[in-house]
């Protein structure tokens, strides 16, 4: 598939030279850039037009239906057709394929650093500079566009995920990204037994699963259900809990929030092999669903809709999955059971903006249109329509939430059942469909949900609003806030207990790293996954030391520790630009 | 991606070039004995290859320009004249570290050894075919012949959804079982490196076993009726003549599938591993083509992957040889 392009490219080489570059430049400037309109963007347009969203964060793939297509053909005349590489599996396939190919999409969603810098040089992404000074919404955040752009020649991307919130306060609104979640009820059922460490966890789990081995849906239930489709360095489910003690991970090194401590993540007594431990313990408790080996996260997902798992990684897992109305009615549902020697990791609020970048391709037949939409994304508009709802996006208003008399925003009837309820069936006039089905594909925040809306002056994410607040208090969450000491959020509460680290957002990249340290990186991260889940499941102790023992020695042997520098460089190099951000900003 | 020599481009070129030196010395020979006319009529067959020629030029040598990727740090964005060229950086790596050729070993050796086994299996459809071709009732015999023919036109994902849905650790089987109270923990069939190259063998087999006889069953068809007389004549009986005769007769067309089926098995081997690997079997399970997907496509790098591939032409050149002495040893006639 990259083989004909090379062909041309290499007649053209043997034409002429000089013939090539031509080409090449030809390609960068791309048409309608440099005479781009000086007029603002139109309210109309006359022609429907299909433009091609490549989003690495989307789950689905095709054209965007419901209301939020509906949406966006009413104010563009656009459809979305939306190119998701995670749908298509693979890697980086899907992306390799199209970059090879000359034409990635119209608007592309990328990631800062390697792939931004290689789109540039190869003329896949236009320079939006005149287009960006039509682009009211985005603009807003100039700071963050700026900083993106640093040493590029011209606008090519704009960041996501931008706020106006300091960098050293927690992105996360009312939940932390990580915690342990457990299943409430059945942890009230064995008493609130008071857990000190990771590893105490484990009996009040087995208890809890003893108490209901079966799941109202007649299924088998285990406390804890893995899946192996978010595998990447690791084994992406025994990274987690090291978040619960203020590490993330940084390639192969485990780093801790507040720059105090750099674990690699194969030493003997790294957190990483301790979880490992955890879920070998787990699994000889008979804790561990055997499915666990070939599921991936859409079966767990469904499992633990009907109940079946007690032990949620992550809030927005286990609540989007069970705690619906009914369920918190009867008081069921997942709620943080803290470990007293938790230090949750918290994602400051990116300085920059995110790691993931908004461009507009090169091929784009219409960039001014592409230009359009893309700001009406950073519009308060496009803020409360897109954000994904695990983020607590409000939806449109007036369908979904209005302000009412004290001018303050609450969720409409319509939008309780919507976002709260079983779902809700969306009016003809806004495009029809399941309410949760029409949501947008894109799967990307462009403003964080905690920042303020200078409509309303009250944050874009619903949950945080007073009226949700009050109208949402419910046996679930009375029970929770009675045992924990009267707090309102998770975060509340963490903040008050000092259980929670955050990282300051730096919006740091790291640099470009060479082919070589790639390739080993890509073959030790084969082996470290591999190997994980070979001891998670192990049969005996001594199996589990073997595979350990197997892991260390393969992984050095292919080059481990030439990739451990340099992402202990990188790590190091994080946390300086976090001291600096948080020096300047906090 | 380079496209390494097929074994089929290598038989069919080489049958040209044998072709060509005939004709060759036919011209010599023919050049003071016999008109110019006869010049011209060699020229107007040698056009008629040529379309052939042309085609194997285009999709089989063309290809191998791919090979130059292996040089380079191939990143698609910046097209390959963009990137930096690396010389045989990439093939150091390959024998870089112990642990590496560890792993090429590794994946040389699961490539071989399904390969073999794949080989080995091979008699089967034979066997099948002749044991088929023997049972009198015509219902049953084309019963037999459908249901067995049927899971070759079935994807290698579908047989994995059968697979799992039978073998997984709440699949039939387990859960059969388990109530049977033969077992209380799910049996790892799927996620285990256990006799993974056998499993993986005789999943071919299921799947090919009754297609692989089609081509034996027409070849029974067309031996002479003659023999079978008069060996009955003679006294044999229903063995004898199976082993005597329709083996025998079979054999060519053995021989030629045999050469044909190592061509298929370096060439489309990679379905079914991909779909049946995981992390507890992919050591055993990793044959070459799924090794140089695995670093290609999954691991982005495509350089690498061409260097690897490049190893496959060796093992295809290194197979066919192996076939082509067997074929010495045992009909006395070399294939290619």
């Amino acid at each position: 598939m990259s083989r004909p392009v090379a062909r041309r490219s290499l007649l053209a080489g043997g034409l002429s030279l000089p013939l090539l570059g031509l080409g090449l430049s030809s390609c960068s400037s791309g048409p309608g850039a440099e005479e781009g309109p000086a007029t603002p963007f139109p309210t109309a347009w006359d022609d429907q037009a299909t433009i091609d969203v490549f989003d690495g964060l989307a789950n689905q793939m095709g054209e965007q239906p419901g209301w939020f297509g509906h949406l966006v053909a009413d104010e563009f005349a656009l459809t979305l057709n939306v190119i998701a590489p995670n749908v298509a599996g693979g890697g980086d396939t899907l992306y390799n394929t199209r970059v090879a190919a000359g034409e990635l999409g119209d608007l592309v969603l990328t990631d800062v650093g390697q792939k931004l810098d290689e789109l540039i040089e190869g003329g896949l992404l236009m320079d939006v500079s005149s287009l960006y000074a039509n682009m009211d919404s985005a603009s807003r955040f100039d700071d963050a566009v700026q900083k993106v752009n640093e040493g590029k020649d011209g606008i090519y991307a704009i960041p996501t995920q931008v706020s106006s919130l300091k960098p050293t306060e927690p992105s996360e609104g009312i939940d932390p990204t990580f915690g342990p979640f457990v299943r409430w009820d059945l942890y009230k059922e064995v008493g609130y037994p008071e857990i000190g460490t990771l590893e105490d966890l484990l009996p009040v789990l087995k208890e809890m699963q003893d108490v209901a081995p079966e799941a109202d849906n007649g299924g088998r239930v285990y406390a804890l259900s893995l899946f192996n489709d978010w595998d990447g360095n690791y084994m992406n489910n025994a990274k987690q809990p090291c978040c619960y003690y203020g590490y993330d991970e940084v390639g192969f090194v485990l780093a801790k929030a507040d720059g105090s401590d750099y674990q690699s993540i194969l030493d003997s007594d790294s957190l990483y092999v301790r979880v490992l431990q955890w879920f070998f313990d787990a699994n000889q408790m008979g804790l561990v669903d055997p499915d666990s080996t070939t599921q991936n996260y859409d079966s767990l997902f469904s499992k633990m809709q009907g109940g079946q798992v007690l032990f949620s990684f992550w809030p927005w897992q286990g609540q989007a999955a069970y705690n619906s109305e009914a369920n918190m009615a009867e008081g069921k549902g997942f709620m943080i059971a803290p470990l007293a020697d938790q230090k949750i990791f918290s994602y400051g609020a990116p300085a920059f903006g995110a790691r993931q970048v908004f461009g507009v391709g090169s091929t784009a037949e219409d960039p001014e249109r592409v230009a359009a939409f893309l700001d009406w994304l950073y519009s308060p508009a496009g803020v409360y329509s897109n954000s994904s709802q695990t983020m607590g996006a409000a939806g449109p208003q007036g369908l979904t939430w209005e302000l009412n008399d004290d001018g303050k925003p609450e969720l409409t009837d319509f939008g309780r059942d919507a976002l709260l309820g079983d779902g809700a069936t969306v009016p003809e006039e806004w495009g029809g469909g399941s309410y949760t089905d029409g949501a947008s594909w894109l799967n990307v925040t462009t403003v964080l949900g905690n920042d303020e809306d200078p409509e309303t002056g009250h944050p874009f994410n619903y949950k945080m609003w007073e009226t949700y607040q009050q109208s949402v208090s419910n046996p679930l969450t009375e029970d929770w806030a009675g045992v924990m000491g009267g707090y309102a959020t998770t975060m509340e509460y963490l903040n008050d207990n000092d259980m929670v680290l955050v990282a300051p957002g730096a919006s740091y990249v790291a640099p470009q790293e060479s082919s070589e340290v790639e390739t080993i990186r890509n073959q030790v991260k084969a082996v470290i996954v591999e190997n994980s889940w070979k001891m998670a499941f192990a049969s005996d102790q001594a199996t589990f030391d073997a595979l350990l023992k197997d892991m260390q020695e393969t992984a050095e042997g292919l080059g481990y520790q030439t990739v451990l520098d340099v992402d202990m460089a990188n790590a190091e190099e994080q946390n300086a630009l976090r001291e600096s951000v948080a020096a300047e900003f906090g | 991606m380079a496209v390494p020599v097929n074994v089929s481009t290598v038989v069919a070129t080489e049958r040209e070039q044998v072709r060509s030196r005939r004709s060759r010395g036919a011209g010599r020979g023919g050049r003071e004995a016999r008109p110019p006319s006869h010049r011209r009529q060699s020229f107007g067959l040698f056009l008629t290859i040529v379309p052939f020629l042309v085609l194997i030029f285009v999709f089989s040598y063309l290809p191998l320009y791919g090979w130059i990727y292996s040089l380079f740090d191939y990143r698609p964005a910046r097209g390959l004249f963009g990137s930096e060229f690396v010389g045989l950086q990439w093939f150091r790596m390959l024998v870089g570290s112990p642990t590496q050729v560890e792993q090429i070993v590794q994946v040389m050796l699961n490539t071989l050894a399904m390969s073999f086994l794949g080989i080995a299996a091979s008699v089967l459809p034979l066997a099948f075919a002749v044991f088929l071709n023997e049972i009198r009732a015509k219902w049953f015999k084309n019963l037999v012949q459908t249901i067995t023919t049927l899971p070759n036109f079935i994807s290698w994902v579908l047989v994995y959804m059968i697979a799992f849905s039978m073998f997984s650790s709440t699949g039939m089987v387990n859960g059969l079982l388990e109530n049977w109270g033969v077992i209380s923990e799910p049996l790892k069939f799927l996620d285990s490196d256990e006799h993974v190259w056998l499993k993986m063998t005789l999943w071919g087999i299921w799947k090919t076993v009754g297609w692989g006889a089609i081509l034996y069953l027409a070849a029974i068809a067309g031996i002479d009726q003659s023999l079978y007389e008069s060996a009955k004549m003679d006294g044999a009986g229903r063995f004898h003549t199976m082993w005597h005769i329709t083996v025998p007769q079979l054999m060519p067309t053995f021989f030629v599938l045999l050469l044909l089926a190592i061509a298929n098995i370096l060439n489309n081997g990679m379905e079914q591993y991909y779909v049946f690997q995981n992390a507890f079997n992919r050591e055993t399970i990793e044959v070459l083509d799924l090794y140089v997907y695995n670093i290609g496509m999954t691991g982005g790098n495509l350089s690498l992957a061409t260097a690897v591939s490049m190893l496959k032409s060796v093992i295809s050149v290194a197979l066919l040889l192996a076939v082509n002495a067997l074929s010495k040893r045992v009909r006395g006639t070399s294939l290619v």
